[in-house]
């Protein structure tokens, strides 16, 4: 079947041809006929594209080692959940996934919008067809994932690191997210040569921005989680540069979600959100050939191959592309009112783009930093987990604060007066919260206290917004408190949703800072029946087991843990060893507390044949509110991406008034 | 950001002093950059530096202990540019030989002491194929 | 073998009828130019747009202040500017429903419609 899935693959790369020259065509000579049929072009190479997609899938599914794909990364034993993430695993495969995501959003934005922007969509196809020339390139000319050879016995199998129930969701969610960032782009770029500039480009893809924000935020999360549990060397974020590379076009899109309202409220900042747009599908497409290219040293590296220099001249093209075309737009996109005072929301706004656009750069300096050098110098010179902590902590720690002064002040200009009321109680919470941590010892690490204040601020600010918010709806006649509170959540989905997602980001701020900036470690080499002792916890290494498993033999220590007087149970850790493989894992022994969110994370680093094990022991305080702040984005993600129809029918409304028809 | 209004260019012109200005602080006092080079290139130098290379066998000794000592040779080297190699503090799961890790260190009479814990290994590929007999 | 070609012709098949859909739905339309607003048109959403964030403006601040998040006097010193852009916006957008064009200063003049760059 490897014939069908070239062909359809090579009927996508001319439906994606065909809809960038007739959609562009179309467009500029006003052809209606012309831009419908471009439109459906897309449509139709993503349906060729899924039809591409199943039979990599089923190659996948039925172990077809005809497919030299399916031979590299799958074997015939491995379980078939995994042989379905081989999907994406692959270069081949994830470039092909990513071309089906990017053409199913495409048609999907383009369908959905057509109802009141249809005179920017006719030129957001050809972009989205330009996108998809270039991946469909990718997969028909550079690297087919429907490269046949003879069908040896057993493919080479997975990494088993990688066969663990995150490569199923981790590695979606990125993509989801990095190629979302495709839709606001391709409707920027469209509102560029169509000179539409007006704000519908903005509302068109809004839900899609912060779709892709939102899946790339939940991606990354899990990532961490997968590290700290599988990879097991006690932590959940290293600066490595594929972990920026995911970072990066997030910072970018968190700001361009903020300097929205600023153009949607007050109509500034048009240039810049245009800016932003493009920053963030350039790192997007970055972060791809970091991955991909295998140019810097990274933990995560992947088959070093020959697409880098394509995706680097895309990028090139891509920017430059978009740069002339916002600088001939430029006399358009002047804003009609200018900001008013420096303190004023959409000041905050401002100063929370700055920051968040700061470190983004910074962020990508120290990543390119090594190339650069080593371009100037002739030496590569990598900057270490120093630099990142030290930005993160000068950029971060403010934009903390900011989450809980920007929903306070009003727009256009707020009186230092009313500020001081209004900050009162936030204020207030935040000093004493401060002094009786400084009294319980947090002062150990500045940052960290800092952290915590602040996160009490903004904390407070959230709980306030919400409580008055419920109370004016009560005074309104909503029946019941929760009546009341139900109604403000719909009737302003974005403002509470946002407010939801500042506290998933503040509780992911607290568990940063408690576990990075209080956490304490130990090591000791025990024989059988030896103690260590870390914090007030106690552990006892009691025996040592080996199982042997279906592809690996497990060793397991078991220890005895207490803390003060009370005894709390076992708690295992040791090593997979895979035969097939050959390779070692660390399989590590944590033991959450549900109460105060605390961790004790045990590593047996070395284990001796004469059964001394060497153990690395951390207690990571309040660890747990990263994950649990997850669950709180999604929540807060969701409630603010529900569908809004009172907003739909107004835009309907609009272009109908200007004789704009909705149809056709 | 045509015809700005002037709070917007102080804010800007201000951000940009600050940017400066804590680049300025960063360099003085923090500092954590290391060239990254390649063990053949290490020869006499003793400052501080990441090496990148191949894993030489055999390992001996205990990383718990007085240290792991291997050669680190050059990627796509030979033994002539092994350069020896001290090691204390975890061991990632993939060290092995044959593998290409990185080490931060310096040189101390011609052994390369590592600093603790600061071994990172690379996979050679995720998904490809066994390398076939990469030399050892 | 055959039968993957078979199913590859097919989708190449079923792709181009797909593409070439709106011409044999209409082999011969009235009109085959897409509508293309004019600088009235466009000024007039404009316009649209300025009514509906000076109106959404004006509710925000309205509850802002009943929840007691902007103070009374911050309250009075923005609801006078926000009432003078809704107002304005409804002004200027009157006489273009009798379909002539607003009489602005800066109606800017021959600018091209399309994106013709």
């Amino acid at each position: 079947m490897a014939e069908l899935g070239r062909a359809a693959l090579l009927v996508t790369l001319g439906l994606a041809v065909y809809a960038l020259v007739a959609g562009a065509a179309a467009a500029y000579l006003g052809r209606r006929r012309l831009a419908l049929s471009a439109q459906n072009a897309l449509t139709a190479a993503s349906f060729s594209t899924l039809v591409a997609s199943g039979v990599l899938l089923a190659a996948l599914v039925r172990s077809d080692f005809s497919f030299s794909y399916v031979a590299r990364t799958t074997s015939e034993a491995l379980p078939l959940q995994y042989k379905i993430s081989a999907f994406w695993g692959g270069q081949e495969g994830s470039l092909l996934f990513w071309l089906a995501i990017l053409t199913a959003c495409g048609a999907l934005a383009v369908r959905l919008n057509r109802a009141w922007a249809r005179d920017l969509i006719v030129w957001a196809v050809p972009v989205f067809a330009a996108v998809a020339v270039f991946f469909s390139f990718l997969v028909v000319v550079v690297a087919s994932p429907f490269a046949t050879q003879a069908a040896p016995l057993d493919g080479a199998g997975m990494t088993p690191s990688l066969q663990n129930p995150y490569m199923l969701a981790h590695p979606i969610f990125l993509y989801l997210g990095y190629v979302g960032l495709t839709v606001p782009f391709a409707f920027a770029l469209g509102s560029l040569l169509s000179g539409r500039v007006d704000e519908r480009w903005l509302v068109a893809t809004r839900r899609w921005t912060l779709f892709a924000w939102a899946a790339l935020g939940i991606g990354q999360l899990l990532g961490s989680h997968w590290a700290y549990v599988e990879v097991g060397w006690g932590g959940y974020f290293a600066w490595d540069p594929v972990e920026n590379a995911a970072l990066m076009p997030w910072l970018a899109a968190t700001a361009f979600l903020h300097s929205v309202m600023i153009q949607e409220k007050r109509g500034m900042l048009r240039v810049w959100n245009i800016l932003l747009v493009l920053l963030a599908f350039a790192l997007a497409l970055f972060g791809t050939f970091l991955t991909r290219s295998g140019i810097l040293n990274s933990i995560h590296s992947f088959t070093q191959s020959s697409i880098g220099p394509w995706f680097l001249a895309f990028i090139a093209l891509t920017v430059a592309v978009s740069l002339t075309l916002l600088f001939r737009r430029l006399p358009q996109l002047r804003s009609p009112t200018r900001l008013e005072s420096p303190v004023s929301r959409e000041a905050a706004f401002l100063y929370n783009n700055l920051l968040l656009l700061a470190l983004c750069l910074t962020i990508l300096w120290g990543v390119v930093y090594p190339i650069l050098s080593e371009a100037v110098r002739g030496e590569a010179v990598v900057l270490g987990r120093a630099y990142y902590d030290f930005f993160l902590r000068i950029f971060g720690l403010p934009l903390l604060l900011l989450m809980g002064i920007g929903p306070l002040i009003a727009w256009r200009r707020a009186s230092l007066q009313s500020l001081l009321t209004t900050f009162r109680w936030p204020t207030l919470v935040a000093l004493v919260s401060g002094v009786v941590l400084l009294t319980l010892g947090a002062g150990s690490s500045i940052p960290g206290l800092i952290a915590y204040t602040f996160a009490a601020f903004v904390l407070t600010t959230i709980v306030l917004e919400f409580a008055r918010g419920t109370r004016a709806r009560m005074a309104l006649g909503a029946g019941s408190w929760s009546g009341a509170f139900f109604s403000l959540l719909t009737r302003n989905r974005r403002r509470y949703g946002g407010y939801v997602v500042h506290a998933s980001i503040v509780i992911l701020a607290v568990g940063i800072a408690g576990s990075s900036a209080f956490d304490s470690v130990a090591e000791a080499r025990l024989t059988r029946g030896d103690s260590m002792s870390i914090g007030d916890y106690t552990l006892v290494y009691q025996s040592l087991d080996e199982r042997v498993a279906s592809n690996a033999t497990e060793i397991r220590a078991t220890l005895g843990v207490s803390r003060g007087d009370r005894d709390l149970g076992t708690l295992e850790a040791g090593k997979n060893a895979y035969t097939v493989e050959a390779q070692l894992s660390n399989e590590v022994g944590i033991r959450s507390d549900l109460l105060t969110g605390e961790d004790l994370f045990v590593i047996a680093e070395q284990v001796d044949p004469d059964g001394t094990v060497y153990f690395r022991v951390f207690v990571k305080p309040l660890v747990n509110l990263i994950w649990i702040a997850g669950f709180v984005f999604v929540l807060g993600s969701l409630i603010a991406l529900w569908p809004n129809a009172r907003e739909q029918r107004r835009l309907i409304q609009r272009s109908s008034e200007i004789g704009l028809p909705a149809t056709r | 950001m045509a015809r700005q209004a002037s709070p917007a260019r102080l804010v800007i012109a201000l951000s940009v002093a600050g940017l400066l200005a804590i680049f300025l602080l960063y360099t003085s006092i923090a500092g954590d950059a290391n060239p990254s080079i390649a063990p053949s290139d290490l020869r006499n130098r003793t400052e501080k530096v990441q090496l990148a290379g191949v894993v030489l066998g055999p390992i001996r000794g205990d990383a718990h202990a007085a240290g792991l000592r291997f050669v680190l040779r050059d990627m796509g080297g030979d033994r002539r540019t092994g350069v020896p190699v001290r090691y204390s503090g975890s061991v990632p799961d993939l060290f092995k030989v044959g593998r290409q890790i990185v080490v931060v260190g310096r040189l101390r009479q011609g052994v390369f002491v590592a600093e603790p814990g600061s071994m990172i290994t690379k996979c050679p590929s995720k998904y490809a194929p066994k390398q076939s007999g990469d030399p050892a | 073998m055959t039968l993957a070609l078979v199913l590859a012709a097919l989708l190449a098949v079923v792709c181009v009828v797909a593409v070439a859909f709106p011409f044999i739905r209409e082999p011969e339309p009235e009109s085959d130019s897409l509508h293309d607003l004019n600088d009235d048109e466009r000024r007039r959403l404009e316009l649209l747009e300025e009514r509906d964030r000076a109106l959404a403006a004006l509710k925000e601040l309205e509850f802002d202040h009943r929840t007691g998040t902007i103070s009374d006097e911050d309250y009075r010193a923005l609801l006078g500017p926000l009432r003078r852009d809704a107002a304005n916006a409804l002004r200027a957008l009157e006489p273009d429903r009798a379909g002539t064009p607003p009489d602005k200063p800066e109606t800017r003049e021959g600018r091209p419609t399309g994106g013709r760059t």
